[in-house]
């Protein structure tokens, strides 16, 4: 296990590299989401063919999850892009990468490339969106929803969710009211600093957006796509929100084709003539 | 070199799971067989599944690839993983490297 030390906290990471010394064509680092995620929802579903395909994969656990440090406070969003961009500094990452996020993971991770537009060589974000005015009270309020249930009794909660949706969704649901019990982070990420529409549309590299058919924010493709010069939206039909870990393979083909595209403006410019 | 089998391979798996469950969790009791699940026997989570790769890998090489392995497989199929399997999987690398 690789900790790296940001020189604010200790950070889980993980990189899975080409094999058999083939050339790296390009960088990635993937964010994952909040709560009951880690960066193992990357290390068994893209980072392999990823790597496969010539990329250098960068995986980390943001600050509380996973094997990363679990400091009391800075669970803001700013907090995390600090984390972010100290990781990579860290690590000698500062070229132009290709960012993917998850979830909340995909609002850090387009944080950091409208913080950074020269450091950013594409976006994909997997059932994700940009921090705008709108995001910061709705992701609240889903906090605010299942931390109150959790909190309120959280045995009676636990035994709900084993009974209907698991004995796994109940072991993280657990771990989930822990980290929140821990932490500020239910108080901290409602309290975000958010982008305006002209920071969004700063990011003038390529933009992937994949949704899940029957998630909410399906909803968002097409204002995604007129905000954004360069975006593409894919919605996967038949999934909600954990379209990544249940549809891996069609939604890690999505990213690659656009990385791959990304890498090589060159050669599709010539192609294209 | 001593040849490898599911017995001995069931042995290193059993010495990886029970310094990582003592390290993770304080637990050093726990009896591992060929059809212990990680996810319902052992209570692992997918993050120590990650330490586990870390593990193999550092005991075995490039020949054994856990990441390549669970990423061929479905969501639900991760969930019910059985050591037994993951014990045959790592027979059949072993072999395979062995003769490539």
């Amino acid at each position: 296990m690789a900790m790296v030390d940001t020189g604010q906290l200790r950070l889980h990471v993980q990189r899975m590299s080409p094999p058999d010394g083939r050339p790296v064509t390009a960088t990635a680092v993937l964010v994952h989401g909040l709560l009951t995620d880690s960066l193992a929802s990357y290390y068994f579903t893209l980072a392999p063919p990823f790597a496969l395909a010539g990329i250098d994969v960068v995986m980390y656990d943001l600050r509380g999850h996973g094997r990363s440090a679990r400091p009391a406070t800075g669970y803001t969003l700013d907090d995390n892009i600090d984390d972010l961009e100290a990781l990579l500094d860290r690590l000698d990452v500062t070229g132009p990468v290709h960012l993917v996020g998850n979830s909340y993971g995909g609002t850090v991770a387009f944080g950091y490339a409208a913080r950074h537009p020269e450091r950013a060589a594409s976006v994909s974000l997997i059932e994700s969106e940009p921090a705008t005015d709108a995001w910061a009270p709705k992701l609240g309020n889903i906090l605010d929803r299942v931390l109150h249930e959790l909190a309120h009794n959280e045995d009676d909660a636990i035994a709900w969710i084993s009974a209907n949706r698991g004995h796994n969704t109940a072991r993280l649901a657990r771990g989930a009211a822990k980290l929140a019990r821990e932490t500020s982070l239910s108080q901290d990420i409602p309290a975000s600093g958010v982008l305006t529409e002209n920071q969004i549309r700063a990011v003038r590299c390529p933009v992937l957006g994949v949704y899940g058919g029957d998630s909410d924010l399906a909803l968002l493709a097409p204002w995604l796509q007129s905000v954004l010069p360069d975006c593409r939206t894919v919605v996967v039909p038949g999934h909600e929100h954990s379209v990544l870990v249940e549809a891996a393979g069609t939604v890690g083909g999505h990213i690659l084709s656009l990385i791959q595209e990304a890498s090589a403006p060159e050669a599709v410019e010539v192609a294209v003539r | 070199m001593t040849p490898t089998t599911e017995d001995t391979v069931l042995a290193d798996l059993t010495g990886m799971l029970t310094a990582l469950l003592e390290d993770e969790y304080g637990v050093d009791d726990v009896e591992i067989t060929m059809t212990t699940t990680f996810n319902r026997d052992l209570e692992l989570e997918s993050i120590d599944l990650v330490t586990l790769a870390g593990l193999l890998q550092e005991h075995y090489g490039t020949k054994v690839n856990f990441a390549e392995f669970l990423a061929g497989m479905e969501f639900d199929e991760i969930i019910e993983l059985t050591v037994g399997r993951l014990v045959e999987y790592v027979v059949q690398s072993l072999k395979a490297a062995e003769a490539g």
